[in-house]
């Protein structure tokens, strides 16, 4: 995950969506080989469109 | 990208303006804190306080955890970092927080092993390559962050990790938004309540907030039309006489938050007695430290801490833009002595830190309204 103007992880407030690419257990890889840990929303797959902060996904994002 | 784009809808965006100047009552002034340091990112950056009425103020609240670090604490990390044994982690912006007698990046400067992570699980990564060190990461944040801190601290014990420690300077909430409306200095109609905070505790929390104090509260995400659709909705239930918690980031907050989170937090950490928060003060229960349970990878029990308090610059007055009393501009080192490359304040260090964020953005349209 990017430190970019957009998102930084420092903020504690402001988290990334980010699109599953693969799965891998618990961990999901996402676009720019970002991996996630999916623990805290339960099974994901491939399409999904996570809120990622500082390497969690804390939220699936409703379509 | 997807969630992203359209809520930067420029024509939407005018649309909402419209709808705000036809909802505030002419010669009534407004004022409507934005809790999070993320809003107040966006709405110098999209310029959205140029689209509201004259007579809305939005006030910039204490949602920064980098601004919100006391001096002692980053003191007592850079004691912890100077060890020799430890190789210190922490996210970007916490390496130029300056404490009482420099940063934690003047200390890298000095041959401390300070390192940048963008997640404590890299913080665990270096502590599995490097067995003959002791990695510690400092942790800061609210509850967005502190899920990310619980579950790297479960897998560390999981791999029974003994090599990783955790300098836990989480915060919450709630607890300083009480202190800030006890603060008779300060006058405000509503909040815009913190989005992603929210996606782990929920909107509930906030009910105190209509409840015990009469203030209403909007959730908020963090797109220029989020924040637009948001202070409108403040000012309509103002205009309606209604006050309650609303929830305009429905697409990603639960009302009732996420429990899986809930539950990692219940069980890696517990509230101290008491925290020191830069510009409020000692705060009560509103700072988090591992539980028992995973004392053992508790920085402050492993190392001599000394736990030193140290006041402020009397130049900075930080606290009180993080109370909201004044604007950074207001400051009397904004942009002279202060400025995001030599910050003395932590409200110019941070992105989302009200006076960096008005240095980078807001200030040119408040120099070309001036001249």
């Amino acid at each position: 995950m990017s430190c970019d103007e957009h998102h930084c992880v420092t903020c504690s407030d402001e988290a990334v969506p980010l699109e599953v690419l693969e799965v891998r257990g618990a961990t999901a890889l996402c676009a720019q080989d970002v991996e996630v840990m999916t623990e805290l929303v339960g099974p994901v797959e491939a399409g999904d469109v996570l809120l990622v902060h500082a390497g969690v996904a804390l939220v699936r994002v409703e379509r | 990208m997807r969630f992203v784009d359209e809520f930067r809808d420029a024509e939407l965006g005018r649309a909402l303006a419209a709808e705000i100047l036809a909802t505030v009552e002419p010669g009534r002034h407004y004022k409507v804190m934005e809790v999070c340091g993320g809003h107040t990112h966006t709405i110098y950056k999209y310029g959205v306080d140029d689209m509201l009425p004259e007579n809305v103020e939005l006030v910039h609240g204490p949602g920064c955890p980098v601004c919100v670090i006391p001096m002692g604490r980053v003191d007592d990390g850079i004691a912890v970092a100077l060890r020799p044994e430890v190789i210190f982690t922490c996210f970007g912006d916490m390496m130029r927080v300056p404490g009482g007698a420099g940063s934690l990046l003047d200390a890298k400067a000095e041959g401390a092993d300070v390192r940048m992570v963008y997640s404590p699980l890299d913080a665990l990564r270096l502590a599995r390559e490097n067995p003959d060190r002791e990695v510690v990461f400092l942790a800061v944040g609210f509850e967005t962050t502190a899920p990310s801190t619980a579950l790297t601290l479960m897998r560390a014990k999981a791999e029974r990790i003994e090599n990783f420690f955790v300098y836990c300077n989480h915060v919450t909430i709630v607890p300083p938004l009480r202190a800030l409306l006890q603060s008779p200095d300060l006058r405000l109609d509503g909040f815009i309540g913190p989005g992603h905070v929210s996606t782990v505790v929920g909107a509930r929390p906030f009910e105190f907030l209509p409840r015990d104090y009469g203030k209403p509260v909007v959730i908020s995400g963090f797109e220029p039309l989020d924040l637009l659709q948001s202070v409108h909705m403040v000012l309509r239930q103002l205009a309606d006489g209604r006050c309650e918690v609303e929830n305009q980031y429905k697409r990603v907050v639960p009302y009732e938050g996420n429990p899986q989170a809930l539950a990692v937090l219940a069980e890696v950490f517990e509230l101290r007695p008491h925290f020191e928060w830069r510009g409020l003060g000692f705060i009560s229960h509103s700072g988090l430290r591992l539980s028992e349970r995973y004392a053992e990878f508790d920085a402050e029990l492993r190392y001599h801490v000394p736990g030193v308090r140290v006041a402020d610059p009397k130049a900075c007055q930080c606290g009180e833009v993080l109370k909201g009393v004044i604007k950074p501009w207001e400051c009397k080192v904004f942009g002279t002595a202060c400025t995001p490359e030599r910050p003395i304040g932590t409200c110019m260090v941070s992105s989302e830190g009200a006076c960096a964020a008005y240095y980078n953005y807001g200030r040119f349209a408040r120099e070309r309204a001036v001249v």
